[in-house]
This record gives C-alpha cells, structure tokens and sequence, in this order.
C-alpha cells in the first residue's frame, strides 16, 4: 500500500479521540457494514490502524478517501487548529449570485491554473458553509497530503476562514478564491484563533446583538435570582446597574470566544517637554496586540466589576512600538463607564530621559 | 458619618451576623453559600464590595458582629479598596469585631512587598491574618470553618469568650525580621 496513505491514516487514527472515530467511520461510509463491525474500538490505537490499514487495502481506496475522511474529522472539530479571517472586497455585479457549483468549477479551474499539481476537495457543510481541503504540490511532486490547507467560505458574504497555509501558498489562493467568487481583491480580517465557530460568529455578527432601547431597565422577573435568604448583597443597586452598562455594551448572551484581536495604530507624540519626539515627521507606528481565553468575556466582566483598570492578569495586552528612540513604555488601560471606548494611555520615555513623557490616547471603539 | 457601628442594634437570639467586604465579588459568594449552611447557629451573610455601606440598607441591616475584608494578593486595587474601606468602621470593630482574610498568597505573582503591608496593617489594628485557598472547595470549607470560630467568639455566643479576650491570642504578629530584604 502507498506510504503516504499508511502515513496519513495513522495520523489520523492518532488525532481522532477513540470515542468519536466510531461516529467519524460511519459517516464516511467507505466500509461495509461488515467491515464496520469487525472493528474494536476498545483495542489501542496502534490496533485499530493496523485494522483499518488492512480493510483499506480490501477495499483499495486511496489518498483521496483517506483525505475524505480527514475532512469529515476537521467539519466536526472546527475548533481545532489555528483559524485566520479574510474579508473579500469590492464585488463585481454577479459576487452576490454566485452559487455553489458555479464556485466550485471555478475555484477548482483557477487553482489548477495556477499551481500544477494540487488535490482539492469541496464539501457543501448543512450551514452554507463551504469547506474546501487543498494538498499542495509542485510542478515537480505530487500533492503533499500530510500539510493540507482547509478553507471555509460562506457563499454569497464576503468572509473566507483560512487554516495553515503557509506565505508561498497564499498568493496562489487568494487568488483563486477572488476569481471564483468574482470579488476583486481580498485582505486579512485580522481576526484569528483556534475556535472557528467564534471567529465566525464575530465576523458575521451571528451573536447576541444589543439594541438600544428607550427603557433599559431590566425585567424584575427575568432577573430575580433565588439565593438564600441569609444572604444579602449590601450594594445590589450599583451592582445591578454596572451589570446592565456592561450587558448594553456586550449584551447579556454569549459572546465569541475571541482569543486574539491586533490593532495597527499610527499616532503622533504630544509631550511638551520632549522635543525630539514631538519633532519626528513620521508617525509613531504601533501594533496593540489583545491575547485571551475570553476576550469579549473579560472586558464585559472588567465592566461590570466596575473597575476603570482592565484586568492586566486576564487580558495580555502588547504594545509594540515601532521606532527605534522609545526605550521604556509603560501602558494603562481604562475603560470608561459605557463600555465602548477602550482608552489607553501610552507612556513612553527615549533614551536619555528619565521621566516618562505622555503620548496622545490610543482610543479604541469596541465595536 | 455613615460609619458602621458595632453596638448600635440588639443582637438576635442564637444569630450571628457576618459581614464579608471584597473589592472583586467572587470569594465572598462562595465563602458565604458555605457560612449559611451552618446548622448550629443562624448565619447571616452580609456582601460588600468596599465600604461605606448605602445608607437605604441601614434600617433593614441586622448588627454586624464580624467584618471580613477579603484581599486578593494579586490586585494592589485589592488592598487599596480594603485600605479605603477602613476608614468607615467606627473604632469600636477594631476590638476583636475585624478580620482579614488573604488568598492568593502563594501566587509567584503577588509581590512579598504586598503581604507584608498586609502584614503590618493587620498587626497595627490588632486584627488576625488569615490565609485562604479559594479555589477548590475544601479550602472554601476550611476557610469557611475557621470564620465561624471567631465569628461565634464575635457574636457573644460562645460562654466566656469574647472577641476582645480572643483578638488578644488571634491578632497578627510581625515577624522581627519583616523589614529585612528576602533572599530573592
């Protein structure tokens, strides 16, 4: 049997949980019934793939079963991996009628123009979504299925979730995907993270939104919340209201998991007393780097918490600035009462000097 | 001043009121689910996030016989709010009616700088310094059961004892050493 087949199915008996591969080979539905149940899922895993190994070569399917398979797994574990959100820009007339076998042509033609050897594999999900699985080859080898790149696109919006590919691979698929969807250029949402379904919900703004509405009190019924009778909250009332400000700003359901959000930020310095600062031309160029389990979470409990600070041990926030004077930068982060601008204050001191100047605020709109 | 009093009000019969003040709200909740479920004496919890107390509660608020400031060694907003929070105890609590609960003390990221202050403000008031684990509920247990010793001692309901008497023997004590730089 072909070596890569045995190496990619390995793998992938490695990768998928014991309790889930029973469920996973079902829905492949390459074996027969017979097959199925000959297989013990309690054995170990070096068992099972020897197993499978075996009934693979009865049935003589190839890398592109194997890949199959790999990509039922991936459909029903989206929250695996390292996910990076595109946004397509500027549709031409037909970007908002194009339907799946129209794209799929297409994306599978522009492709294979452009790079010879490549194996492309598109699904149609039940949530429009569409799932394509691309293994990379060359003019020279064949497609290396052990590194494939998975790309989820929802047909007729503009996003396009991109995982593991590498800066060779990505001119060629943007440029595929822009043709196929009759877009004109792509560019990075700045969005990434393990969980796709966050990275989603976020970017299509599938989540709980928030209204503005003219009485925003809540109902008494819905928040009445049967705690012991000995215990008593002292200052319920503030407590309530910081809970309803945050709960404006963020809404009170779940929010998506965000994990990373980067922010590219040009400003100019404004200290008085620091003149080779003020005197630069260029801009100051900085990226804010937001890092945590929970984003959206953390900022929504910094707010009803009721503390001005953001919690520095929950949200990681980095600040890189770009030029080669600074020496020492030290930030503060406020959040003001409404929850929507997160304000930062930079202070950054050149060599030299020993007290930290004062840079313009870096404000941020959280929506 | 909305200062709090300790004497001002009669006391329940077999009632031990608890007052717990912590600038985060997330202990406190635990530590009290567990408190109410004493089955010996009446708890009543009471939960604040700083100090004052909002006078609209004063008439309906039973007397505080023990106060509880929860620090969290991590947050230096955490022992400021309790510092603040001092000022509007009438000095009378400070007679065996005041505790300060640490937690978070062997987190690598909470400074020795901070305990000590901790230390030294517990010492300077004649108060006891407890250490909590609030993570796992057999700390909560355990923090919860050493609160309700002195808790009873403070709401008269142990014979003899008082919470004057027993501050003597429970209050913090400075380490001769603490104002010596550690080894790292």
């Amino acid at each position: 049997m072909d070596n890569t087949v045995k190496r990619l199915l390995e793998r992938l008996v490695r990768r998928i949980p014991s309790r889930m591969l029973k469920t996973t080979l079902d829905k492949w539905s390459r074996l027969t019934a017979t097959q199925r149940q000959s297989i013990d899922y309690t054995e170990s895993k070096w068992a099972l793939t020897e197993k499978l190994l075996a009934i693979c070569e009865e049935n003589e399917l190839t890398v592109k079963h194997i890949a199959e398979l790999e990509m039922i797994h991936v459909i029903e574990n989206p929250n695996l991996g390292m996910w990076h959100a595109f946004q397509l820009m500027d549709p031409q007339g037909d970007a908002h009628s194009v339907e799946l076998t129209q794209f799929k042509e297409q994306f599978k033609s522009h492709l294979s123009e452009l790079i010879r050897h490549v194996s492309i594999k598109i699904k149609k999900h039940t949530d429009e979504a569409v799932w394509i699985r691309i293994a990379w080859g060359d003019t020279f080898s064949r497609p290396n299925h052990l590194k494939p790149t998975y790309v989820v696109h929802y047909l007729q919006t503009p996003y396009v979730f991109l995982s593991s590919l590498t800066s060779k691979q990505k001119p060629l698929l943007s440029q595929a995907l822009v043709l196929s969807t009759r877009y004109q250029a792509i560019k990075d949402a700045n969005l990434s993270g393990r969980k796709l379904t966050a990275i989603r919900d976020l970017l299509m703004k599938q989540y709980l939104q928030v209204f503005p509405t003219k009485f925003p009190s809540p109902l008494a019924e819905r928040n009445r919340v049967v705690s012991n009778l000995h215990i008593e909250k002292e200052q319920a009332g503030s407590a309530a209201n910081r809970h309803q400000m945050a709960c404006e700003a963020f809404g009170d359901g779940l929010l998506p998991q965000l994990q990373s959000a980067v922010y590219k930020l040009e400003t100019k310095f404004r200290d008085h007393t620091n003149k080779t600062m003020t005197e630069r031309d260029e801009p100051f160029r900085c990226v804010v780097k937001f890092a945590s389990t929970n984003l959206l979470e953390s900022l929504r409990h910094s707010a009803s918490s009721g503390t001005q600070k953001v919690l520095k041990t929950v949200i990681r926030i980095t600040i890189i600035v770009f030029c080669k004077e600074v020496s020492y930068v030290t930030i503060t982060w406020y959040v003001t009462k409404s929850c929507r601008i997160l304000t930062a204050s930079l202070q950054v001191s050149t060599r030299g000097h020993q007290s930290p100047g004062r840079n313009s605020h870096i404000v941020m709109l959280l929506h | 001043m909305s200062l709090l009093k300790p004497f001002s009000k009669l006391p329940g019969l077999n009632t031990a009121n608890i007052l717990l003040v912590e600038s985060e709200e997330q202990f406190q909740q635990s530590l009290a689910d567990v408190l109410v479920e004493e089955t010996s004496v009446t708890v009543n919890v009471r939960l604040a996030k700083s100090l004052p107390l909002p006078m609209e509660n004063d008439e309906s608020r039973p007397r505080i016989d023990l106060v509880v400031f929860i620090i969290n060694l991590t947050s230096e907003l955490s022992l400021q709010s309790a510092e603040a929070s001092l000022k509007y105890l009438d000095p009378g609590y400070f007679l065996g009616k005041v505790c300060f609960m640490v937690t978070n003390a062997r987190n690598a990221s909470a400074p020795a700088e901070r305990l000590d202050a901790v230390r030294k403000l517990a010492a300077s008031l004649h108060c006891p310094l407890l250490f909590a684990e609030n993570q796992t509920p057999d700390g909560v247990a355990s923090a919860t059961e050493r609160l309700l010793t002195i808790l009873k001692v403070a709401a008269g309901l142990v014979p003899i004892a008082t919470g004057l008497y027993v501050s003597n023997l429970t209050r913090c004590t400075l380490p001769l050493d603490i104002d010596q730089p550690s080894f790292d």
